[in-house]
């Protein structure tokens, strides 16, 4: 028994823990537009939470997208040489690395992203996929015998799109597949598609109320690595809203019309289904048909 | 009047043999381990001063340790304990009592009283200050990172990675003798003071003719894989340290903070006392900086240094990050339990002659066999079987790693190899030994009796034979069945 747990727990230590964050930078974000120093502060708490990460093994590793209305980059790490960069003062370089090329990134898109002229939604789902299709990159690299586990951790003060609804299972789905844990931390409302997201692939989801706690509830909640987590006392999921959007209007319903071919959702009745192009026949009173007579058997 | 007689004695009533295996074996420590056992709460303290050493610690913590550790680390008051134990399932409870008492034993927490008469938990303020400025910043920036005008020459990693094996190979070849016998060529000599660290450590020990040669832990540590060897030559070296006059708690930190330097990239040496350039000079000669002259102020740390403490991390970095500096493997092992060895490296050879038996020895090949015979002798001179499979697994032939096994297994070599191989170990471990007190020469047998029952009664006899009136009683119930002894003869 005790060898065993020795064994599991040495195979826990040889593993990869990769983190990463999708930071929801958009400007219409509802906190954001309260006061746009928000926005600092809840990049300092994602940079400090994504060291702590880092400190945690030596072999933990942190990625950090942004995601805004009009695109999704990365923060960290850059694709080809990092920065040159020398101590400034007593914080770890890898730490110090990771905080200035996250700020200065992220500097420089919004410097550059096109004016909004009216509030526009976060293309959150296109930057999970976009975390995705990394995690699958390293994957794909990462030596034999060496296992890696990896999360995205969506923080994120936006509005839910129904929208975005397929997307959102495709990528939802596409997590359980790979085993990747997708938490959602969520700064503003309760977000019920992210939410079964969570559900789905065993993530914590948190709505975090007040702003200025926000690091310690990230330590608390998303800093434990998925499997660890039953060795903590986190809180507890809450009801998941497993609500299906329409295809015709993009908004969530209880009940609905569901294409017998392709299974898409639909609030009102259509003749043709808009995704498969199946035609229906129009529902009416049900035909009643003449009971089939046996045909004498010949001998 | 019976005798007494203390000593050790094998419940099976076999004697002594000298393969009671003693304090003579090498004893690998790691990181907390070391700080646990050598380190007095105040030399803690003064660690923690030092970022780097901070840090390391962290990583050494258990998770859930490491868990706490976070939670509390922006807390400026102290935490009830009520409080933090509830931060942990009911159903791991035993993990997190161990992770609790191991961040009392390293000093990293400890009791505080708070208003109201709760116990509670409160970070070491200096531990906690150095953490949290390796962590957000502020403070004063790290020895070795001043800034440098960029190196005309800049060194890569595949560079850095053959000269630390070359100079650290030195340090092994100089251990099995091969280097003094190849006519001593610039490159195979140690200086005066690694010898002195090999001796300390007990790998090496003066023999009569006053040459030096290897010892056994010297052999077991041979069988280590590179890292682990490192580590425990550092850890050795930190011992003598303070002989030397170079202050324990600098040296740990420096050696961190080469390990959590960035591989390929140049530091500066300028600003050190002229101990840490001392330091740095010893590193350099076992491999763990380079450097390309003694007086230049520039210098690379290379993969031996990185992350000396963990040996899990080399292994698990992605093949992005370049391929691994092991040495390109060269054993085969077949499941008729021979060893093909392509090397003509006497080290390799010496190693490999502890555990099998050498058939045939070709210019660059060596065949051998794992016999129980030899495997046994190995065993005998306290090495373990698993040191035996991991050195073989270690050095695989890249080929063996492509043969696919029916049976799933980690492990590269024949199954059958390494279950065997564990099986003579086990052959050996058939006694247990009880510490204990020989009473004898009892004069009737009447007395004999007496004492052995009562020895019974308070389960503390070994063994007894009543016809030569021997009985063996347990050490600690001695004192008790001494006592009875004189009260009965009364």
């Amino acid at each position: 028994m005790d060898a065993a747990d020795a064994a599991t727990s040495t195979e826990t230590e040889a593993s990869i823990d990769l983190l990463v964050v999708v930071l929801d930078t958009n400007p219409s974000q509802h906190v954001v537009r309260q006061n746009p120093q928000n926005l600092t502060q809840i990049l300092e708490a994602v940079i400090a939470f994504g060291n702590a990460h880092l400190m945690q093994k030596a072999q933990n590793k942190l990625a950090v997208l942004s995601c805004s209305h009009h695109a999704t980059d990365f923060l960290y790490p850059l694709p080809g040489r990092q920065v040159e960069l020398r101590q400034v003062d007593g914080q770890y370089e890898v730490f110090s690395l990771v905080e200035k090329t996250v700020k200065q990134q992220l500097g420089s898109i919004l410097m550059n992203a096109p004016r909004l002229s009216s509030p526009c939604e976060s293309l959150l789902a296109g930057s999970m996929s976009m975390a995705l299709c990394y995690i699958s990159r390293l994957q794909r690299n990462i030596g034999a015998g060496v296992k890696m586990h990896s999360r995205i951790l969506v923080i994120t003060g936006s509005n839910e799109c129904a929208s975005q609804y397929m997307t959102y299972m495709n990528v939802f789905f596409t997590a359980q597949k790979l085993n990747i844990v997708i938490d959602t931390c969520a700064l503003d409302k309760t977000l019920s598609l992210l939410q079964q997201g969570c559900d789905i692939t065993n993530g914590q989801f948190l709505k975090v109320t007040q702003l200025d706690g926000l690091l310690q509830y990230l330590l608390w909640v998303f800093l434990p690595s998925p499997q660890m987590r039953h060795k903590m006392v986190l809180p507890p999921p809450p009801k998941v809203d497993y609500r299906a959007s329409c295809f015709c209007h993009r908004e969530l319903i209880d009940i609905g019309y569901v294409c017998s071919v392709c299974l898409s959702v639909f609030c009102k009745y259509s003749p043709i289904c808009t995704t498969c192009h199946t035609i229906f026949k129009m529902p009416g009173p049900l035909p009643i048909r003449p009971k089939k007579k046996k045909k004498p058997e010949k001998m | 009047m019976a005798d007494t007689k203390s000593g050790r004695y094998a419940s099976s009533s076999a004697a002594i043999s000298p393969l009671v295996q003693g304090p003579e074996n090498l004893e690998c420590k790691n990181f907390q381990e070391y700080l646990r056992t050598r380190q007095t709460p105040e030399t803690l303290e003064k660690f923690y001063h030092y970022p780097p050493i901070c840090l390391a610690v962290f990583r050494e913590l258990p998770e859930i340790a490491r868990q706490f550790v976070i939670r509390i680390l922006f807390i400026d008051q102290p935490v009830p304990q009520a409080v933090v134990s509830s931060w942990g399932a009911q159903k791991f409870a035993k993990e997190q009592a161990e992770a609790t008492s191991c961040l009392s034993a390293l000093n990293v927490w400890r009791v505080t009283a708070i208003p109201g008469g709760l116990a509670a938990w409160e970070l070491s303020p200096t531990f906690k200050k150095s953490v949290r400025q390796a962590l957000m910043g502020g403070g004063k920036p790290w020895p070795m990172t001043n800034t440098l005008d960029k190196d005309s020459k800049p060194r890569d990693i595949p560079f850095l990675d053959s000269y630390a094996m070359s100079r650290w190979r030195c340090v092994l070849h100089y251990m099995v003798g091969t280097g003094g016998r190849n006519g001593g060529s610039d490159a195979e000599a140690i200086s005066p003071d690694a010898v002195r660290i090999l001796l300390h450590a007990n790998l090496m020990k003066r023999d009569e003719r006053g040459g030096i040669s290897i010892t056994r832990q010297g052999f077991q540590f041979l069988l280590l894989d590179t890292r682990a060897q490192v580590w425990h030559f550092m850890l050795q070296y930190l011992e003598t340290c303070e002989e030397r006059g170079i202050s324990l708690p600098e040296c740990l930190s420096m050696l961190f903070q080469l390990s959590f330097a960035t591989l390929g990239r140049d530091y500066s040496s300028e600003g050190m006392s002229n101990q840490m350039l001392t330091f740095l000079q010893h590193l350099r000669e076992f491999g763990l900086v380079y450097q390309r002259k003694r007086k230049e102020c520039r210098f690379y740390p290379t993969r031996l240094a990185l992350n000396v403490t963990n040996k899990d991390a080399a292994t698990a970095t992605t093949a992005a990050d370049e391929e691994r500096m092991q040495e390109r493997g060269y054993i085969v092992v077949e499941t008729n339990y021979r060893v093909y060895a392509y090397t003509d490296s006497q080290l390799q050879v010496a190693v490999l002659g502890l555990f099998t038996e050498l058939l045939y020895r070709f210019p660059n090949l060596v065949v051998g066999v794992l016999t129980r015979d030899a495997v046994r002798q190995a065993l005998r001179g306290g090495i373990t079987a698993e040191q035996i499979v991991s050195y073989l697994e270690q050095y695989a032939h890249p080929n063996m790693k492509l043969v696919e096994s029916a049976i799933q297994s980690k492990s590269c070599l024949p199954p059958t190899v390494v279950d065997q191989i564990k099986l003579w170990e086990m052959e050996r471990n058939r006694f247990t030994y009880t510490e204990g007190v020989v009473y004898n020469q009892f004069l009737s047998q009447n007395d004999f009796v007496t004492l052995r029952d009562y020895a019974q009664s308070i389960n503390m006899l070994v063994w007894q034979n009543e016809r030569t009136r021997t009985m063996v009683v347990q050490k600690n119930g001695h004192d008790d069945v001494k006592r009875y002894w004189k009260k009965y003869s009364k």
